[in-house]
This record gives structure tokens, sequence and C-alpha cells, in this order.
């Protein structure tokens, strides 16, 4: 909202406080100021001239060479000359001149320049050159409607009185305050916070003048009140200089003066209202109703809206002639020449007007206003204020009929019971009886002492509506009043404890330091909602998933199930700068088949990992990252404790959340025998759609899952004492037998010996015969009560070879 | 020869050796098996009795003193090559170190690390909360009644839980601030507590460098007996000194927020400038986060009686602290998963 200075200076005296130091009351106190600006600053560059002579110009027909008066400039005192195209101008006249070097709103410089060889010195200045507005039918006379008494040379702005600052309020701070949504308002924090007085504002309406009658009939409950003032003798003229400019200043573009009287009067004290053609209702009563399903209304700005149950109309018969709280009708613009008016001030439902407004998406200051719960004894003021201004300009303007009011309304005001010790208590600061009582009153909250611990404070009306209803409200308007810069900062006193141990978190970090360090990974953060094309290229799209009924883009509605899908999908952009990219990330996946019993979807925690290489010429083995992301998957997570990581063959079941997985190429992963999560390569045809066919291993661990199994510190086992034998032995086998067999075999051979194997190549080809392959192993042989001797050796390898050979293998002696 | 003249003729021999190779040829032919000091020595029994004692001392004398000549020349090789090594030019100090291809944890994770660690430090708990959220704890129990024109702050996502485009019951969102842990941290947890719910947010606008759909911010709430004002500005003044690692000056404005009851902005000195920069908008003053005391409605729907116990509730904008930490220009990095932003921090 914004407001101007020179208007807030109408309702309070202003001495000594300049637009920053208002800026800067409000800031502490009241609202958050988002600026101060000054108004029309172009007014400040021009000065008043007075035209001594107006002759045609020798070379153009539509040029006029005038000399015009500016007093002293730059270059002398003589009369300046300005060469001049707008038809009205005449000598005699006082305009604004823009002298050379004046720089005018575009950036525009005047220069001295030559038109049609003539020399022109400066420029005579239309309305809109100034910033002010769109006429530039001709240069803006300074005297039309009333004499300029200030000298020439003087700014325009100070010779016309309209130098003015606007300060713009951040509206969503003044959300819970009704009373501030005009210039009034903010004049009585003003006034309150300085120790002002408000300046009186006379409302009163006239006697009426005759017996002009309009039936009122409200029989919708969302206008709680309608009052209607038939108003003659009104002519819509343009307004007075001073009306225009105030409503320029805080960004209104005035129109003639039935408008801008209206919009004036919201503008001061808050409260919407509007002036219907009396003629055009002809003689119809006022209806209020709800609109009718399939209705249709065309609204003053042309467009044609259709309305549901839950609009509500003001109607002139059946007719709709506004929607209400939100814009005229097309049909209710008065008409020219029109004398006789009806003027309409009502009370609207917040709920009604705010849910019409969002729905046609009209915002606009009426909804906004009546949004926030207005006062219903404010009608009455608004209507005797239009009357007032309207009376001060054009003099016989006339009340044409009693007031006529419908709806039902309630006057607000209300008292709220304070305990002083608890506004020192929650404050936290020793502010005493007096000065509490003090503050109350300057903000008009009557206080009645009624015990020393308990007072009865009234709220009027224009408080009472929403915003002041609990006794910790008023402990706010202490607060802010006494402003909190002198609350002195306090540590709290509680209970020396530490927080309680929190294992998810434990759980994370180990495994989040251990991937990005040991594992060089990037820890990535990704959006919770998931693309569609990803979702499908991953086949992905048959499962249940919850899905924003408003998403930010089309294709990014549904909300992710788990978090792999995610980072594949940022895998594209990352290859085409890297060969390779390690992702991981931890995150929640939403499950919309899993309900409780409040119909909230199961979240799940994940850690998902992506590791891929680009496919480049030559490209490794398929499987190759699938092996290093098992080697670091087990680094990872046997660091938690929780017992030996293994990985199974993992069935693809239906449906699958991993159906990003490889058929084949996916593991379960084990942690102590529990599974916890699952590897796999990406499917190749995936990976041939998002990735170039990059070699892309992923992994999903569930860390509730993880974290069931606990987090255990490493167990140790003593150092051993007497030195180990490394042996190397491959065992040819048929092409199917899986290694963990093999690696059992040798186990069973080692006879407790066998302290660790690790499998160092797989071949398969010739000499080995169809279809098998060798697996070769470095083996350590260890006792903990001797040194191995090379006989120990044999007799292992003896017993290996037994035993290959028993289970259709075959060890591979060098 | 006598034995001086061997001497003699030995010393200027070891002292003009140049390499360990002729030191070794002259320990041969004097030191070893049928060198000289073993002739002088075989030829003692020729001599007159009266001369084989002087023979002998001088043998001797003459071995000692190649062995020592031997050595120190030695030495002084060895000494020598050690001083050219040292001195080679063959090294260059500016070929480049091999990069190490590290990884990284993410900047919001680092940040929230290190207030995690400040405010359990203080005996705060570390909450979560779901990121689908249902409207009561998003909006009805933080005093935020449907119809409130306080919702249009939050531009919010509405979620259907069966995927039905259609379906506007309103019912679930995807919560818009981490406000909703206030009731569910209430709910769970026996007054007096603190507590802090680090995590992501949502709110249906469109992206570009200053706005982002998705973005994370840090609630942080605590709840006890005569919980007031002054102890909200001393935790901030005390969180503050920890994350700037100096006193910065804080005040308090007033703002609105349906869940708190007086409600403020705080602001704090710009900790980038002394009179005004580009964070700051030259007002020296940076918005820092929405606070205020937990409205007593919000206790109540937490099963807290108001009368009984007051609280102070806080929210960190976490994106926003780590772009002002490292001077990020676009929020959207943050979600991004560039390797390219990601490998910095």
């Amino acid at each position: 909202m914004l407001i101007s200075y020179r208007w807030l200076a109408r309702h309070v005296d202003l001495e000594g406080l300049d637009a920053h130091r208002v800026a800067e009351l409000l800031t502490l106190h009241t609202a958050e100021v988002e600026g101060v600006e000054p108004f029309a600053p172009a007014l400040s560059e021009v000065v008043v001239g007075h035209v001594l002579e107006r002759v045609q110009h020798p070379d153009a027909d539509k040029l006029g060479v005038c000399r015009v008066d500016v007093g002293a400039h730059a270059g002398g005192t003589e009369p300046l000359q300005i060469v001049c195209g707008a038809p009205n101008v005449a000598a005699g006249q006082k305009v604004a001149v823009a002298r050379i070097g004046s720089v005018l709103p575009g950036d525009f410089k005047i220069k001295k320049s030559k038109i049609r060889g003539v020399e022109s010195v400066g420029m005579i200045c239309s309305v809109r050159e100034l910033g002010l507005g769109d006429d530039h039918d001709g240069i803006w006379v300074l005297d039309a409607d009333a004499p300029v008494a200030a000298p020439v040379g003087t700014p325009v702005a100070a010779a016309l009185e309209v130098d003015d600052w606007v300060i713009e309020i951040d509206n969503k701070s003044l959300t819970h305050r009704p009373d501030l949504w005009g210039h009034r308002g903010i004049a009585r924090e003003i006034a309150a916070l300085t120790g002002r007085a408000l300046r009186p504002l006379d409302t009163a309406l006239p006697t009426p003048s005759g017996a002009a009658t309009v039936q009122v009939d409200v029989q919708h409950p969302g206008c709680s009140r309608y009052v209607a003032v038939a108003i003659d003798g009104v002519r819509a003229t343009e307004s007075p200089r001073w009306l225009r400019m105030l409503l320029l200043a805080v960004g209104q573009r005035p129109i003639d003066l039935l408008v801008d009287t209206s919009n004036f009067v919201m503008l001061d004290i808050g409260q919407p209202n509007h002036l219907f053609d009396r003629r055009a209702l002809g003689g119809r009563p006022i209806v209020v109703r709800g609109a009718r399903a399939g209705e249709t209304m065309a609204t003053l700005d042309g467009v044609e809206r259709a309305l549901t149950t839950d609009d509500m109309l003001i109607c002139a018969g059946d007719e709709p002639v506004a929607l209400a709280g939100v814009m005229g009708g097309a049909g209710s613009k008065v008409a020219e020449g029109t004398t006789e008016l009806l003027l309409e001030v009502a009370c609207f439902d917040p709920s009604v007007v705010r849910r019409t407004a969002a729905r046609v998406g009209l915002r606009t200051d009426s909804s906004t206003r009546f949004e926030k719960h207005l006062d219903p004894l404010l009608p009455l003021t608004a209507a005797g204020h239009v009357v007032q201004v309207l009376r001060s300009i054009q003099p016989d303007v006339t009340v044409a009929g009693p007031v006529v009011e419908g709806g039902t309304w309630t006057d607000p005001t209300r008292t709220i019971d304070v305990r002083p010790q608890r506004v020192r208590h929650l404050l936290g600061t020793p502010v005493d009886d007096e000065r509490i009582a003090s503050i109350f009153e300057s903000l008009d909250l009557a206080v009645e002492r009624r015990t020393p611990d308990t007072w009865r404070v009234t709220v009027p009306a224009r408080r009472a509506t929403k915003d002041l209803t609990i006794e910790e409200d008023l402990v706010e308007e202490v607060g802010r009043v006494l402003g909190y810069d002198t609350i002195v900062s306090t540590p709290m006193l509680a209970p020396v404890a530490p927080a309680p141990r929190d294992r998810r978190r434990e759980l994370v970090r180990l495994l989040a330091d251990r991937l990005s360090g040991t594992g060089r990974f990037h820890e990535a953060l990704t959006y919770s909602f998931v693309d569609e094309s990803l979702v499908s290229a991953l086949g992905l799209g048959a499962l249940p998933y919850a899905i924003a009924v408003n998403p930010v883009a089309e294709g990014m509605a549904r909300i992710r199930r788990s978090v792999a899908p995610s980072l594949i999908g940022k895998l594209e952009t990352n290859l085409a700068q890297r060969s390779e990219v390690r992702l991981f990330e931890i995150g929640k996946g939403t499950r919309p088949e899993q309900l409780d019993e409040r119909g909230q979807p199961h979240e799940v925690h994940r850690l998902a990992l992506v590791l891929a290489r680009a496919n480049a010429s030559g490209s490794p083995s398929p499987s190759a990252t699938l092996g290093e992301l098992q080697t670091l998957l087990t680094d990872a997570l046997g660091r938690t404790g929780a017992g030996a990581v293994d990985f199974v063959a993992a069935p693809v079941v239906t449906p699958d959340d991993h159906a990003w997985a490889h058929p084949r190429r996916r593991m379960a992963i084990q942690v102590g025998g529990s599974s916890v999560g699952l590897v796999g390569a990406l499917d190749p045809r995936a990976a041939a759609r998002l990735c170039d066919g990059a070699d892309v291993a992923v992994a999903e661990v569930c860390l509730d899952a993880l974290l069931e199994l606990g987090l255990t510190p490493p167990s140790y086992r003593p150092i051993p004492r007497f030195p180990g034998v490394k042996v190397d032995v491959a065992l040819a086998t048929p092409g199917d037998r899986p290694a963990r067999e093999v690696m059992d075999l040798i186990e069973k051979a080692g006879k407790g010996l066998v302290a660790s194997t690790e499998l160092f190549d797989v071949y398969r080809g010739e000499g080995l015969g169809d279809g098998r392959k060798s697996l070769a192993w470095h083996v350590v042989l260890q006792a903990a009560d001797r040194t191995l001797t090379e006989k120990d050796q044999n007799t292992f390898l003896d017993r290996l070879e037994r035993m290959a050979t028993q289970a259709g293998a075959e060890l591979r002696r060098q | 020869m006598d034995i001086e003249a061997h001497e003699r003729t030995v010393r200027s021999r070891i002292a003009e050796a140049t390499d360990a190779d002729a030191l070794r040829a002259i320990e041969r032919e004097y030191l070893e098996k049928g060198g000289v000091v073993a002739d002088l020595l075989a030829s003692i029994p020729t001599l007159p009795p009266t001369e084989r004692k002087a023979a002998g001392q001088g043998a001797n004398a003459l071995k000692r003193a190649v062995t020592e000549a031997l050595e120190s020349r030695r030495a002084a090789l060895d000494g020598a090559q050690l001083e050219a090594e040292l001195a080679a030019p063959d090294f260059d100090p500016t070929i480049p170190a091999r990069p190490l291809d590290a990884g990284s944890l993410h900047p919001i994770t680092q940040a929230a690390r290190r207030l995690e660690e400040i405010f359990s430090s203080m005996g705060y708990h570390v909450l979560d909360g779901p990121e689908v959220e249902l409207d009561h704890y998003n909006f009805e129990a933080l005093n935020i009644p449907k119809d409130h024109p306080a919702r249009d702050m939050q531009d919010t996502f509405f979620v259907s839980a069966s995927g039905d485009r259609s379906d506007t019951s309103g019912a679930l969102v995807m919560r818009t601030h981490t406000s909703p842990v206030q009731v569910r941290a209430m709910e769970r947890l026996e007054p007096p507590f603190r507590a802090i719910a680090p995590g992501r947010v949502f709110r249906q606008e469109t992206t570009d460098a200053t706005h982002e759909h998705t973005f994370h911010q840090m609630e942080g709430l605590v709840v006890g007996d005569g919980i007031s004002v002054a102890h909200l500005i001393g935790t901030m003044k005390t969180f503050l000194r920890e994350v700037f690692e100096r006193d910065l000056d804080v005040r308090l404005r007033p703002g609105y927020f349906p869940f708190v009851e007086p409600g403020f902005e705080l602001d704090a000195r710009c900790p980038f400038c002394e009179s005004g920069c580009r964070v700051c908008k030259q007002s020296r003053w940076i918005e820092l986060c929405p606070c205020g005391l937990v409205h007593p409605n919000v206790l109540r729907a937490g099963g807290i009686d108001p009368e009984r116990y007051s609280g102070f509730a806080f929210g960190l904008g976490l994106s926003r602290l780590v772009m002002l930490r490292y001077g990020l220009d676009d929020i959207r990095h943050l979600m991004g998963a560039d390797v390219r932003f990601l490998e910095q921090f």
C-alpha cells in the first residue's frame, strides 16, 4: 500500500517528522516499510514560467515561438525563447518550464536546440512529460483551475504545494490490521506513537433535502450492512488539483470527481464504496443476493464473468450491477451528464469476498480491504465523508433522501481482560502499570482497573473485528508501542541437560561423511517432484503417486516415491560435463498407498547413489561401475557396525519401485542378513534413453531398515601374533557356477585357517573348455597359535584339489 | 722407500682421488692382502732384530694413517656429492599437483549441521516432519483457519494422495514452512523443551534467480516456564554470535504471522558491511527471520496450557543463509545437482 506524506499531514501534524522518520516509526512500531520515494521528482526539476508572448514560428504552421519569464536562470534574467508545438499555449499562462540541464522522467535531459532554424532554450511541459498522467493533448496550464501565487522561477512542486513523499508499506504486514488500510489509520498510529492528536474529520451526513426513496433488500448473509444514500446535484467534472495530486502520489489515475472522490474516501479511511447512476437503476430496489448457478455478468473491466453460487451480487431488481465487494458491473458506469447518484457503502463478509476474488482472479483495492474484516460502523462514516468531500468541491450537492439501510450487524466493540503482570511476564521487561495504561489510552483502548491485577480494556470497533481479541494481542500493543529495543536480552534458565541422542541423524551423518569422503561422491539435493518423462523412461509410471493438484509445471505433478529416480534424471547434464559422475542424496519418498488414520501418506527415508561413466569408445566391461558401487556400499554400510554387508540375487517383482534396475544385474543389499535396499546396473533401455548408454550403477538404501539394525561401534579383533601365508589359487568351474560356491569351497578346504579371500580375476576363454570360467583368488591362511609352514599350505592345496574335483571344478596348478 | 715417503705419497694420492673407485683402489693397494702394509709387515723377520720393533710400529702407523686419510677423503667426497645432489637444478616447483577428484557435502547440509551443532549444544532436540503435510498442521493448528487472508502469504501446493487432479479437498499440502513441526513437537515432547527442525519447504511459484519452489528452512521452538520476548532476543543473539563468530546487534520489528503473538521480524546488523552494501540494500540491517511468542491457540492445539507455559518460535531461512554465506547469485543452483556447483563446497 502506498501512503502519501502530504495526505497523512491532513490527519496529523507532522511538524518535525520527515517522511523517513515517519517510515522509521512505522517500521519499528507498526508494519514493514518497503521504501520511501519522492513523489514525481520531475516537479522539483521544473519551474513556474510566465508566457509573455507567443508568435507563429516563421517556418512551421503548427509551432509557436514563446517568450517565457522564468526569473533568474543560468544565462541571466532575460525571458527564455522556447519553441512549443502545443495548441493550447497562450500568452499570460503560468506553465511548467524545464530549463537547460533539467532531467525529466525516462532520463530525458533538456538541451539547447534549434527547431526549424529557431533557437529553443528549454521546454514547456505537458502532464505526461512530468510523469503525472497520460494527458498529452497540450501543455499543463498551471493556473487553469486556480491562480498560482508563487513567483516565476519557483519549482512547480513548491509553487503548487504538491511536493510529496510516498511511503510503501508491505501489504502482508497489514493482514491483521483492517484499520490501517487508509491514510487516517496510519496517521492514527503516528499520533499514538508521538503523543500527538488526530485532527478532527467531519463526516456527518447533511440533513436530506428531499424524499427520494430507494429500497434495499439484503437477502444474503454475507452482507451484514448495506448503507444507501441518494445524492443529487453532482457533476462529473475534473477533480481539483489537490485531489488529483494526492491520488497520483499513491498511484491512482484521476478520472473525474465522482470516481476520484470514491477512491479518495477508500484510501483515506479504508472503506470501499460505490457510486451508481440512480437513473440507470430505474427505481428498482437494490437486492443483495447470491448468484445463481450458470449466471454471468460483465464487470467494469469489460470481462464477461461466469458466476457460481458462492458469489454475492448487488442487483437492481434482478439485474446484477456489481460483484459484491470486488468490482462494479459494466452497466453500472455513471453516464455523462448524470447528477443523480446512489452511494453504496457496505460491509461484506471477508470469506465470501475472498473466495470470489480468488476464483475470478480479481484482487481489487476493494476486495483486499473487505478480506481484512472491516468495521461495520465504518459505512455510515464513509457515506458522510463522501458527501462532505463532494460538497467541499461542489457546494450545491445535496442528500436527496433519508439514508436507507439493510442487513443485520452487531457492534464488534469488545472488552478484554488483561493482567499487567502477564504483560511484563511475556515481554520480559519491567514496564510499570502507568506506562501500560498510557499506551492503551494512546491507542483509544479504554482501561478500567477492576482490580489492581486485572484490568478491563475496551477495544474500539475498528480494531475489534479480528485484530485485538485476546490478552496476548494487548501484550503486543504494549510491546510495539514501547519499542522492542527497550527489552533487554536475557539468557534462558533451564536444566542443564544434553539433547537426547538422535540415531537417525548420526546414521545419516556417518553415511554422508563416508560417501563424500572415501567414496568421493557429491551430495546432491533434488526436487520432491519427479518429471513425468523420467518416471515413464524408468518404467515407474504404473505405481501409485501422490500428486500436486496445482503443479509448478505440467509434467511435474508427481511426488516422488523414492530418491534414486531423481538422481538418475540428473545424469545426462552432468555426463555432458565430465566422464564420471558420482552423486548421492539422502531424502524422502511419499507412499500414498499407505495412509494413516488421518489420511497422511507414509513417508520413507532413503539414501540413493548413482555412479556413472560415460560410454567412451573402447568402453569398459559393462558392469564395471556396479562392482565399484558394491565396494563403496560395503565400506559405507559396514561403518554402521550393523553387520556384514552382503549382496544377494534380487528377483524382479511387480509393481517394482526398482524398475530402473537391470532385470538380472540387480542385488538386494543385506546388512547383517537383513535386506536394506537394492543395487543394480541401470536398465540398458533406460540408460539409452536417459544418458546415452552410459555405464551406470544405482543403489537405493532404506534408512529406516538400516536404523532398525542399530548403530554399533566396531568390535575389536586381536592383531594376529603369527604371520599368515599368502596363496594364489585358480579354480576352473562351469560357467554358471556362482562365485559364492567357489569361495565356500576354499573356506571349507582351509579348515578354519582361511583368514581372507579376494577374487582378483575372472577368465573365460581358450584352454578351459566350453562355457567354463576360471576364478582366481588371493587367499591368506593364518593360525592364531603358530606360524604356518609349507606343509600346511600343501595340505590346504591338496584338500582343495580333491574337493574341487568332487564339485565338478578343477584346481589349476601353475 | 721409508715409511715417511710412503705416507707422503699415499696422502697426496688420496687427496687427489676424485671418486670412490680411486679410493677403493688405493685401499686395496695399501691395506689389503698383498698390499704395501702387508709387505712391510712380511718383511720384518728379514730385518735385524734391533730394527724390527721400529719397522713394526712404522707399518702400523702407515696403516692407521692410510685408513684415516681414506675415511676423511671419503667423507669429503660423499659430502660433496650430497651437496651436488641437493643443489641439482632438475626440480621444477611449478609442476602442478594433480587434482584429487574428491566428493563433497551439499552446502545446505553443511549449514544445517552447523546450526544443529549450535542448537544441540544448547540442549535443543533436532526434529523432523513430513513434507506432504496435513492441512491441520500446516495451517489450522497454526491459527490459520480456512479463508484466512494469511493463507495468501503462502502459495500452497495442494496434494491429492489418490493422484486425482480434480481433488480439491485441500486436506493435504506440500508443507509451506517448517512451522508444522511446532505442533507435532508439542504433541511429542513434555514441556519444558527446546527443539529445532530443519527441512525442505515448498511454495507454488515460478522459479528464477531469486525464487525457488523448493527451499530449506529451520524452525526453532522453545516452550517452558516464563519464556518471554527477552529470552527470544537473548537466544537469537547467542545463535548469531555462533554463526557469524562475532556479536551482532539485532532488532525486533512488528511482523504479522498468525501463529505467533506478538510476532516479529528479526533484523541483524549486516555482517558484511560497515556502512551499507548490496546485501543489506544500504539499510545496514538484514532481515533474518520471522519469530514471536507462540500464539496461545497454537499451544492449545499442541495440548499445552498457555496459562502454565509460554514459548517462542522462529523460522530461519536456511537457503537464504547459505546464499548470504557464499554469495550465491542464483538460488536454483541449490536444487540443481550440477557437479560443477556441488564440488565447490
